[in-house]
C-alpha cells in the first residue's frame, strides 16, 4: 500500500530517470567525455562532503583539516602501487591508514570543545602537509627508515609522485566513472544508515548537548572517535580514487588547506547535518568551480576573469549562510516550503470566508 | 655549518616581541567575546599589504606607516564587530568560527585581485643594516620591529589598567553579565575590544612586512602560531602571552639546530596541537597546578 | 530494604575551597531522600560527584556496594544512576520523542539496538509522564514545565534504579509544582529510589522520607522532615541565629 502511494508521487520517477541518465553518460560522450569527467568529480566530492558531514554535521565536530585523510589515502595508494601492489587492493588500506591516523591525533584532540578542536585540526592539517612535503629529506639520513625510499623518493616532496598511465585510458576512465558512482551511493547509504541508527542518535545528542548526552549514558569519547574514524576512512578511500584517476599527486593539492576548505564548505552550503545537504553542496561546488569560475566577464573595457574570484565567492557564501540561513540550502528550502504552505492556507481561508 | 647560537637566541627574543604583538590581538578578542577570530590571519596580511602600498607605492616613510595604518584598521575592526560579528555573538561558537573564516577568505581574494599572488617584500634603506651589540650581529630592522611591538604592548597595558574603557574591557572579559549590571555598556566595550584586536593584528602585519616576504596566504602559519601562543600563555594575561611568545620563538630558533629549516613551522604547528591537548590552561595554569602541590 | 547508595567521607575541593567537606550519607532502596541547604551549600556539587561529572577529591561513593567514585558518567548511568539538571538541558533540535529515545537507547538494561524497541519504550515513558501529546514537537518549542517533564522523562527512559532530581520544581507555579510532586510519587511507586535537591520546602519536605541538610559543604542535619525543619542549626543556616530559638514556628512550609 505504501509502495503504491510512493509510486504515485513524482519524486521516485524523477530520481530513476536521473539515475538512468547518469548511467548513460559515458556512452553518450557528451562534450567529448567532458561531462563524464565532471560527473566523476561530482561523485567523488559528494562522497567527501557526505563523509565530512558525519563528523561535522551529525556529531557537530567541525574539522578544518580533513584534507589530511584525503592526502594520506592518495599517498598510500600511490606509494604502494609504485612498489608493485595492485591498485584496487590499496584502496581499503588507504582508508584504514587514514582512519588510524585519525585515531592517533583524534583521541586526544576530540577531548577539546568545539572551537578548540577546529583549531587543532588546522594545526594537524598543516603539520601533516609539511611533514609529507619534507619526509624524503627527513628520512634519507636515517639508517632505519632509509629502506623505505625507492630511488631516493618516498613522498616525492614538492614535485609529487606520478603513477604510470594505462594504455586504454578511455575504458579505464569509464570504469572509474561507475566505480565512483558506486562509491557515492555506498557513502550515501552509510550516511543514511548512521542517521537512523542508535549510533547516529548518539552523535546528534553529542552535537546538541555533550554533557547531557554523557550523563544519559552515551559514551561520548567512543562515539566521537568512531565518527572521526569512519569519516577519515571514507575520505581516505576518496583520496585513493583520486590518485588512481589523476596519476599525479603532490602535497599542495591533496594535503592543502584549500581541500580542507572545500570539505567544510560543501556541507555548510548544502545544509549541515542533513542527508541531502552534502549532496547539494557538492553539486553547487562543482558547478561553480567548473562553469562560473572559468567564465570571463566582459563589460566594455572592464575584463574580469572569474577564476580569480573563487575565494571571494566561497567566503561570501559562507558569510551569507552563517548570517542568514545557517542550515544552508536545505534550510532555505524548508523555509520556503513552510512559507508556501502558509500562503496556501491563507488563500483557502480567503476563499471560504 | 656552524650556527651562532647567541645570535640565534637574540634573534628569537626580537621575534618574540613581534609574536607577542600578533598574539595579543587574538587573545584580547577571545578574552572579551569568547570568539576565535580566524580573520586575524587576513588582517595581518592586509596590514602587510597596506604597509607595502604605503612605503613602496606611495614612498612613505617606513616609520610613519604604522601610525597611519593602525588607526584605519581600528575603525575597520569596529565596523566588523558592529555589522558582522555582533550577529553571531550569541550563536554557538562554530557559527562565529565559520563566519570569520569566510571573512578571511574574502580578504584573501581581495588581496589576490589587487596584488596578484606574487610574493612581495619591502626593502628600505634600513633592511640590510645590521650592527653589533655585545659582539652579536643584530638586524636593525628586527630591532625596530621589536621596539615598536613592545611599545605598542606597553601602551595597551597602560590603557587596560589605567583608563575607564580599559578597565571596562577587563571587566567584560571576566563577566559580561556582571559588567552590564554595574552599568558598563558591553556592546560598546566589545566594539572597542574588537577594534583594538584588529588594530594590533594590523600592526603586527605591518611590522612583519618589514622583515618577511609575504603573499595573500601569508597569514595562515602566523595565525596558527598566534593560537599556539595564546593557548600556551593562557588567555587574558600579558605575562602569559609574553612568556608564550618567548617560548615559541626560542623553540623555533633552537629547532634549527636539530631539524631542517623547512620544518620550522612544523614545530609550531605540532606544538599547538600538543599544547591544546596537554595544557588547555596555558603555562600559567600548569604553574598554578605545581604551586598547589 | 537495604542501602542502595552511600557516600563515605566525600570531599570535593576547588583549589582551596571545600565545596563538599567530609559528607557521609546513606540512602535506602525505595526512599525519597531530600537534600536541602542554602545556596552554595554544595548540593549540586555532591550530585555531580555521584554522577561522575566531577570526581570526588577524596572519599568513596558506593552504589549497590560497587565503587563508582572514579567512573565516567556514562558508565554510572548504565549502572543505574541517572540525573536531571538544575538548568534543563534538552536536546533542543530533536523532537520530544527523540530526546527520550536517547535515554531509552543508552541507559541501563537496554540490550536492543532496534530503533522500534527504543521507540516503544520512549512512548511508554512519555505516557507515564504525560508528554505523549507533545511527542512530535521540537524540544526548543516546549514551555518550561514541559521541558522539566521532558528532562525527567528522558532520565526515566534509562531505567534508573536511582534518580537524582536537581531542583526539578524550580521555576514552576504551585499547580505545576503539585503535578511534578505527583509524578515523583508515581516514580517512587514504580520502584525507583530518588534523591532530590530542592529549595521549595513544600516540595521536598512534603514528599521525602528522610532529609539531609548541607551548609557550606558540610552536613549539619539528617533525619525525617519534621526533625530537620525544627532543628535549630538548620534554621540558623537558612534564616540566621535570631530565628533559631523557639521550636514551633508556623508549619506553612509543609503541606502534606
Amino acid at each position: 500500500m505504501q509502495v503504491k502511494q510512493a509510486l504515485r508521487s513524482w519524486k521516485p520517477w524523477v530520481g530513476l530517470a536521473f539515475l538512468v541518465f547518469l548511467l548513460w553518460v559515458p556512452a553518450s560522450e557528451i562534450a567529448g567525455g567532458y561531462l563524464q569527467t565532471l560527473c566523476f568529480l561530482t561523485f567523488l566530492y559528494v562522497t567527501l562532503s557526505t563523509a565530512w558531514n558525519i563528523l561535522g554535521g551529525y556529531a557537530g565536530q567541525t574539522s578544518f583539516g580533513h584534507a589530511t585523510f584525503y592526502g594520506l589515502g592518495a599517498y598510500t595508494t600511490t606509494i604502494l602501487v609504485l612498489r608493485g601492489v595492485p591498485p584496487l587492493m590499496t584502496m581499503p588500506l588507504a582508508g584504514i591508514i587514514a582512519a588510524l591516523y585519525a585515531l592517533m591525533w583524534g583521541y586526544p584532540c576530540l577531548r577539546l570543545r568545539g572551537q578548540y578542536f577546529a583549531i587543532a585540526t588546522i594545526g594537524v592539517g598543516e603539520a601533516t602537509r609539511l611533514l609529507m612535503l619534507n619526509l624524503d629529506d627527513l628520512i634519507k639520513d636515517s639508517e632505519l627508515l632509509k629502506g623505505f625510499l625507492q630511488e631516493g623518493v618516498l613522498t616525492g616532496g614538492a614535485t609529487g609522485l606520478m603513477l604510470p598511465t594505462p594504455e586504454d585510458i578511455k575504458s579505464y576512465a569509464v570504469g572509474f566513472y561507475y566505480g565512483a558512482m558506486g562509491l557515492m551511493f555506498a557513502a550515501l547509504l552509510i550516511s543514511w544508515w548512521v542517521k537512523n541508527s542508535k549510533f547516529g542518535l548518539g552523535l546528534f545528542a553529542i552535537n546538541m548537548d555533550i554533557d547531557a548526552a554523557e550523563t544519559i549514558g552515551v559514551n561520548t569519547v567512543y562515539y566521537k572517535n568512531l565518527a572521526l574514524m569512519l569519516s577519515a576512512f571514507m575520505v581516505g578511500i576518496c583520496g585513493s580514487v583520486y590518485a588512481q584517476y589523476m596519476f599525479y599527486i603532490d602535497p599542495q593539492t591533496v594535503f592543502g588547506f584549500p581541500m580542507s576548505i572545500a570539505m567544510v564548505l560543501m556541507p555548510t552550503i548544502g545544509g549541515i547535518g542533513t542527508l541531502a545537504g552534502p549532496v547539494l553542496g557538492a553539486v553547487v561546488y562543482i558547478v561553480v568551480q567548473d562553469r562560473i569560475l572559468t567564465a570571463n566577464l566582459e563589460w566594455g573595457a572592464f575584463k574580469l576573469s572569474l577564476s580569480s574570484l573563487h575565494l571571494l565567492l566561497y567566503g561570501g557564501l559562507l558569510v551569507l549562510i552563517i548570517l542568514f540561513e545557517p542550515k544552508g540550502i536545505t534550510g532555505l528550502q524548508r523555509r520556503l516550503a513552510r512559507w508556501w504552505k502558509k500562503a496556501g492556507t491563507r488563500v483557502t481561508e480567503k476563499r471560504t470566508a | 655549518m656552524t650556527i651562532d647560537v647567541p645570535a640565534l637566541l637574540v634573534g628569537a627574543v626580537l621575534l618574540a616581541g613581534l609574536y607577542a604583538t600578533m598574539s595579543f590581538g587574538l587573545a584580547l578578542i577571545y578574552g572579551v567575546m569568547k570568539i576565535v577570530n580566524l580573520a586575524h590571519a587576513g588582517i595581518m596580511m592586509w596590514g602587510a599589504y597596506a604597509t607595502f602600498v604605503f612605503i613602496v607605492n606611495w614612498g612613505g616613510n617606513p616609520f610613519l606607516a604604522p601610525l597611519i595604518i593602525v588607526p584605519l584598521f581600528f575603525v575597520l575592526g569596529i565596523f566588523m564587530q558592529r555589522f558582522i560579528v555582533r550577529r553571531v555573538m550569541y550563536a554557538p561558537p562554530i557559527a562565529s568560527l565559520l563566519l570569520l573564516f569566510g571573512v578571511w577568505l574574502i580578504m584573501q581574494n581581495i588581496a589576490y585581485l589587487a596584488f596578484s599572488g606574487d610574493t612581495r617584500a619591502i626593502t628600505t634603506a634600513y633592511t640590510l643594516m645590521t650592527f653589533r651589540m655585545a659582539g652579536i650581529a643584530v638586524s636593525f630592522n628586527r630591532l625596530i620591529v621589536f621596539c615598536v611591538g613592545i611599545l605598542a604592548l606597553f601602551a595597551l597595558q597602560q590603557f587596560l589598567n589605567h583608563t575607564y574603557m580599559g578597565k571596562a574591557i577587563r571587566a567584560t572579559a571576566q563577566d559580561g553579565d556582571a559588567s552590564k549590571l554595574v552599568g558598563i555598556n558591553t556592546e560598546r566595550v566589545m566594539e572597542i575590544a574588537f577594534g583594538l584586536g584588529i588594530a594590533l593584528a594590523s600592526l603586527a602585519g605591518s611590522l612583519m612586512a618589514l622583515i618577511f616576504a609575504f603573499d595573500p596566504d601569508f597569514g595562515r602559519p602566523h595565525l596558527l602560531k598566534s593560537f599556539c601562543i595564546v593557548v600556551l600563555g593562557g588567555v587574558g594575561s600579558f605575562v602569559g602571552v609574553a612568556l608564550g611568545s618567548l617560548f615559541l620563538a626560542i623553540s623555533e630558533a633552537l629547532s634549527v639546530l636539530w631539524i631542517m629549516p623547512a620544518m620550522q613551522d612544523f614545530v609550531s604547528f605540532a606544538l599547538l596541537v600538543i599544547v591544546l591537548i596537554v595544557m588547555p590552561g596555558g603555562m600559567l595554569g600548569l604553574l598554578e597546578k605545581f604551586e598547589k602541590n | 530494604m537495604g542501602v542502595l547508595i552511600r557516600g563515605e567521607d566525600v570531599c570535593r575541593y576547588f583549589g582551596g575551597l571545600a565545596a563538599v567537606n567530609h559528607v557521609s550519607f546513606e540512602v535506602n532502596r525505595g526512599e525519597i531522600f531530600g537534600l536541602i541547604g542554602p545556596n552554595g551549600a554544595g548540593k549540586t556539587t555532591l550530585f555531580r560527584c555521584i554522577t561522575g561529572v566531577y570526581q570526588a577529591t577524596s572519599g568513596r561513593i558506593l552504589f549497590n556496594e560497587k565503587d563508582i567514585t572514579r567512573l565516567m558518567p556514562h558508565r554510572i548511568c548504565v549502572m543505574g544512576v541517572t540525573n536531571t539538571h538544575q538548568v534543563v538541558k534538552p536536546f533542543m533540535d530533536m523532537t520530544v520523542l527523540d530526546n527520550v529515545r536517547v535515554g531509552a537507547f543508552f541507559g541501563r538494561g537496554w540490550v536492543s539496538k532496534e530503533v522500534k524497541d527504543a521507540t516503544k519504550e520512549a512512548m511508554r515513558v512519555l505516557e507515564f509522564t504525560g508528554l505523549a501529546p507533545r511527542a512530535g514537537s521540537l524540544a526548543r518549542n516546549l514551555t518550561l514545565p514541559d521541558r522539566k517533564r521532558l528532562e525527567v522523562a528522558r532520565a526515566l527512559a534509562t531505567r534508573p534504579e536511582l534518580l537524582l532530581l536537581d531542583e526539578v520544581v524550580a521555576g514552576l507555579n504551585p499547580t505545576e509544582t503539585d503535578m511534578m510532586i505527583a509524578l515523583i510519587r508515581r516514580l517512587r511507586e514504580s520502584g525507583i529510589t530518588i534523591i532530590m535537591v530542592e529549595h521549595v520546602m513544600r516540595a521536598v519536605l512534603g514528599v521525602s522520607d528522610r532529609v539531609m541538610v548541607l551548609s557550606f559543604g558540610e552536613k549539619i542535619a539528617e533525619g525525617t522532615p519534621k526533625e530537620v525543619y525544627t532543628d535549630p542549626e538548620v534554621i540558623e543556616a537558612y534564616l540566621g541565629k535570631s530565628y533559631a530559638a523557639p521550636q514551633d514556628q508556623g508549619n506553612s512550609a509543609i503541606n502534606r
